[in-house]
């Protein structure tokens, strides 16, 4: 990077929004993703949405590519600055603008914490749901990018469901704003839906209106405990098929168990195979009935121990240590090579098998836990990356479980997006077709391919091809 | 030493522990805790950041550099990044090394080593000297802690400095360690016997409140030893880098403590009683093991050795005001004891306690940090004292001298009313005699 470029970009910003040096480079090097890692030119911090469009034109003349980011907490590498360039960090600017008690919104700056905004609106009397693992330092831009599910997702949906209106730049520089408070909108293409989970490439969001509901009057938490790992599975499938709705319902194996309670010291019990942290909540006639419906479910299927949290306290406690699985798993490996696989949730008990066949026949420690309502699990290898021939088995581990999701009509990715991590496996999935109606979208919406190049699929500029 | 002994770029041996740098997974869930990020922004100024950065040396990606030098000592060691992180990385002792490192890596020269070496391997492993050389009392009323002061920065600081550091320091009163006897009995029932650690500051700075220490320690049944032979715990030379020193006043506490028989060694410094858990590691290479963990074990904070023990509550006089309390990050972060001091405090007949928000969040002292990064140590303290301001409470009770200094320092600055008490004080209120 020249002196002038940093120059301009200094006066565009000032001197504390323009990172340059080497250290710093260095600690915008990565994000919670292992194995990734490649330092971008330059780091700037826009303050304000016009500096946004000025960055972009600025990025164009000069022919750096521009890599969003928020807090840098995504698993498949999306805001690693690959092929250098300029990574575009959005935690400065971070206000929320406005909670809308009579439409019932909440709108934001696109560096918000996700957290912040759940208390803000908290503080209304109104309800955020969408909550990540990592939301008390997640972006609710990154959480747009990354269309993030959160423990709340089976009842509540995902962040999608919640997005109302956007607005940001496109790669060609092009200020937009699409979507808005009403709660209806079928006016042209639905272009804020493509921009949910486009992880960066097509646009940068600047700002978002966001869906807020009533919060639910009450809430029941219950925690199953297993003492075989199918067992749970099939737990899981039987509540649905009871048609029950819980709004949140995770799973957890023996070793992630074992690393949570190492952490949080919450009385989780070590020796079970798995447990099940469900919750259902609504009116409380209905959250009990719900509750009794729950129980009744789990005994019948065999679970070892049903349990109630106590309090609101206890039960907010389990749901935090829950978050803090993934973390802790990295308590007995340096490194944790995780995945996010998802299937129909008539498949989860054969998911599990597949998980515990594949460990064994690759000889690798696998921790599981995820959102399992969902059916969407994170089976996580306990690993070195130091070793290369642990790494190439826990690889090809991924590459044998992803078949059997995908034949199962699953998916490779069910909410931390294909980024850089899972390129190779998206054309397994969507075929070659797919990947090419992607290209073309991502180039009329960003035709220079400065929009973080590399991610989702190879070389952006293929686009224009067929 | 030479350098092919060393792990990466190091410059030194003795590096921080490299399994435990790449036990960070990068998650960030450290990041809203880390009170230098919050203030900054800045990626490099977070536990992950700093962790990355000697890694990145470790692994060859990075020279020792005068930015990660700057981090280290930027770094407040407050640990709440220990307490928020699931992973078990601890970002403030990998700083720790680092500070360690930079000695080495950026030498000092002429009278700014000579001045801290006087101070770090002279006077503090010396409590005689400390105590009854001149030169405490000018250090004091010139230049408050600026003992504690770290290096490079002792010469370079302003006149602004100067003022806060006299700002600071607390009417003086003769050292207590002299005047302690070496046994003070039990009062009533005794409940057993147990060693006082007298930290530095504590006996310098705040010997009224060590008296009280023991005043209560009695009261609660308990036969006080004072041994005058102990020297200063090492934190300073640990927070200074100085591994070496640390390490010989380490083996001298530990050699004299363990030559007593006592029930548990009890210190009303949160930093002391931090440091002196911290020996087990310190001295891991010793091959002293057994010793080490029996020692490990009998180390007690006052609050937690009290509330261990169960507090007699029986003729505690009340005190009827409100009452808060701060949280020192060598207590809650570094030691993990957070309920007991309320507990304590809610014990004593009258009070009426009110939760402080944030508690537990940094309040800028953090060693020397309150005299370095004067603007920096500012803004974080006005968060702190927005929070006590909102509780209305008359009393800020705390456990540890560094952030007791900042923290009546801050309140006096502000105009604001609370009195600011450390917990022993409290409680000695309310024990009669
Ligand atoms: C411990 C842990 C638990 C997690 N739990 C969950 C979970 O439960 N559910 C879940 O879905 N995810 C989870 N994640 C993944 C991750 O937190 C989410 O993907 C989150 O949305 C990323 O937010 P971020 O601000 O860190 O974004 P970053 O990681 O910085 O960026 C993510 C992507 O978004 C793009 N981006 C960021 N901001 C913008 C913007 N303003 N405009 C355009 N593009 C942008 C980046 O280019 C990148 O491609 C977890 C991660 C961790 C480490
Ligand atoms: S230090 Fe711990 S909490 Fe912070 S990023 Fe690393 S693993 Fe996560
Ligand atoms: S010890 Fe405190 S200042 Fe240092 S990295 Fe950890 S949280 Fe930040």
């Amino acid at each position: 990077m020249t002196k002038a470029t940093l120059d301009k970009l200094t006066e565009l910003l000032g001197a504390t929004n323009v990172l340059h040096e080497k250290e710093d480079l260095l600690t915008f090097s990565y994000d919670a993703t292992p194995e990734i890692q490649h330092l971008p030119d330059v780091v700037v911090f826009p303050t304000t949405s016009e500096q946004v469009i000025d960055l972009v034109k600025f990025a164009r003349e000069e022919g750096l590519p521009i890599v969003p980011r928020g807090s840098g907490t995504g698993l498949s590498g999306g805001s690693i600055a690959v092929n250098g360039g300029m990574v575009l960090c959005l935690t400065r600017l971070n206000k929320i603008l406005e909670i809308d008690e009579e439409n019932l919104t909440g709108t934001v700056q696109a560096g918000v914490i996700t957290l912040d905004f759940f208390n803000a609106a908290s503080a209304k009397g109104l309800f955020y749901p969408p909550d990540p693992g990592s939301q008390k330092i997640s972006t609710l831009g990154g959480n747009i990018a990354e269309d993030a599910g959160g423990l709340r997702g089976l009842k509540y949906g995902v962040t999608r469901d919640y997005v109302m209106a956007l607005s940001g730049v496109l790669g060609d520089g092009m200020p937009f704003t699409t979507g808005g408070k009403s709660v209806k909108d079928v006016a042209g293409y639905a272009l804020k839906d493509l921009l949910v989970g486009s992880e960066g490439t097509l646009g940068i969001i600047t700002e978002a209106t966001f869906k807020l509901v009533p919060p639910p009057q009450a809430k029941r938490t219950l925690l199953a405990y297993f003492k075989d790992i199918r067992t749970a599975g099939e737990a899981v499938a039987s509540i649905i098929a009871a048609k029950i709705i819980p709004s949140t319902l995770e799973i957890m194996d023996n070793a992630t168990i074992k690393c949570v309670e190492d952490y949080a010291n919450i009385g989780l019990p070590c020796e079970m195979a798995a447990l099940l942290l469900i919750e259902v909540d609504g009116h409380p006639a209905v959250g009990a009935e719900e509750a009794d419906g729950v129980k009744a479910v789990l005994h019948k299927v065999g679970a070892a121990e049903v349990h109630e949290a106590a309090d609101a306290d206890h039960a907010a406690q389990l749901a935090a240590a829950r978050r803090t699985a993934l973390s802790a798993l990295a308590r007995v490996s340096p490194t944790t090579l995780l995945e996010d696989a998802t299937v129909p949730r008539s498949r989860l008990a054969d998911t599990f098998d597949e998980i515990e066949r594949l460990g064994e026949k690759f000889n690798l420690k696998v921790g599981t836990f995820g959102h399992a309502g969902d059916g969407n699990l994170h089976p996580t290898v306990l690993c070195d990356e130091r070793n290369r021939d642990e790494m190439e088995r826990a690889h090809a581990f991924y590459h044998e479980l992803y078949e059997k999701v995908l034949a199962w009509g699953g998916t490779v990715s069910g909410e931390h997006g294909i980024g850089l991590a899972k390129r190779d496996y998206l054309e397994k999935q969507i075929g070659v077709g797919g990947v090419n109606i992607m290209r073309r979208i991502k180039h009329s919406f960003d035709p220079g391919g400065l929009l973080n190049p590399g991610k989702i699929f190879n070389d952006a500029t293929e686009g224009s091809r067929d | 030493m030479t350098e092919k002994q060393c792990l990466g770029k190091f410059p030194l041996a003795d590096e921080p522990n490299y399994e435990g740098m790449l036990q960070c997974m990068r998650c960030g869930f450290c990041l809203p805790s880390c009170p230098t990020y919050v203030l900054t922004g800045r990626e490099r100024s977070s536990p992950r950041g700093r962790v990355a950065l000697a890694k990145a040396v470790a692994d060859e990606q990075l020279d020792f550099t005068a930015a990660l030098k700057e981090e280290a000592y930027f770094c407040l060691d407050c640990r709440a990044c220990s307490t928020a992180c699931p992973s078990g990385v601890h970002a403030g002792q990998v700083m720790e090394a680092c500070r360690n490192q930079a000695h080495e890596a950026f030498p000092l020269t002429g009278a700014v080593r000579k001045f801290r070496e006087f101070i770090l391997q002279r006077m503090l492993p010396s409590p005689g000297l400390l105590e009854t050389s001149m030169l405490p009392a000018r250090l004091y009323q010139k230049l408050g802690i600026q003992w504690l002061v770290r290096h490079s920065h002792i010469l370079k600081l302003g006149p602004e400095w100067v003022d806060k550091a006299e700002g600071m320091i607390p009417a003086l009163h003769p050292p207590l360690r002299p005047q302690l006897p070496d046994v003070v009995p039990a009062v009533g029932e005794q409940r057993g016997r147990v060693a006082f650690f007298l930290g530095c500051i504590m006996t310098l700075m705040y010997p009224e409140v060590s008296r009280q220490t023991v005043k209560v320690l009695t009261h609660q049944g308990f036969e006080v030893l004072t041994p005058k032979e102990q020297k200063c715990c090492g934190a300073p030379h640990l927070n200074e880098g100085d591994r070496s020193t640390t390490r010989s006043l380490a083996q001298h506490n530990l050699d004299l403590f363990m030559a007593l028989d006592v029930n548990a060694i009890v210190t009303d410094c949160a930093g002391c009683g931090a440091a002196l858990k911290d020996y087990e590691e310190l001295l891991e290479e010793s091959g002293d093991q057994e010793r080490l963990t029996i020692f490990r074990s009998k180390i007690k904070d006052i609050s937690e050795f009290l509330a261990e023990q169960g507090l007699r509550t029986e003729g505690l006089k009340p005190i009827e005001k409100t009452v808060t309390y701060h949280e020192p990050c060598h207590l809650c972060h570094a030691q993990g004891v957070s309920r007991q001091p309320r507990d304590l405090i809610k014990a004593i007949p009258g009070i009426d306690y009110r939760e402080l928000n944030e508690a537990s969040w940094c309040c800028g002292s953090a060693a020397t940090f309150s005299l370095k990064y004067t603007d920096e140590s500012q803004q974080i303290l006005d968060r702190k004292l927005e929070n006590v301001q909102a509780t209305g409470a008359e009393l800020l009770v705390t456990a540890n001298p560094g952030c007791h200094l900042q923290l009546a320092w801050g309140l006096k600055q502000a105009g604001l009313p609370q009195e600011v008490v450390h917990i022993t004080e409290l409680l000695g209120m309310a024990t009669p005699g």
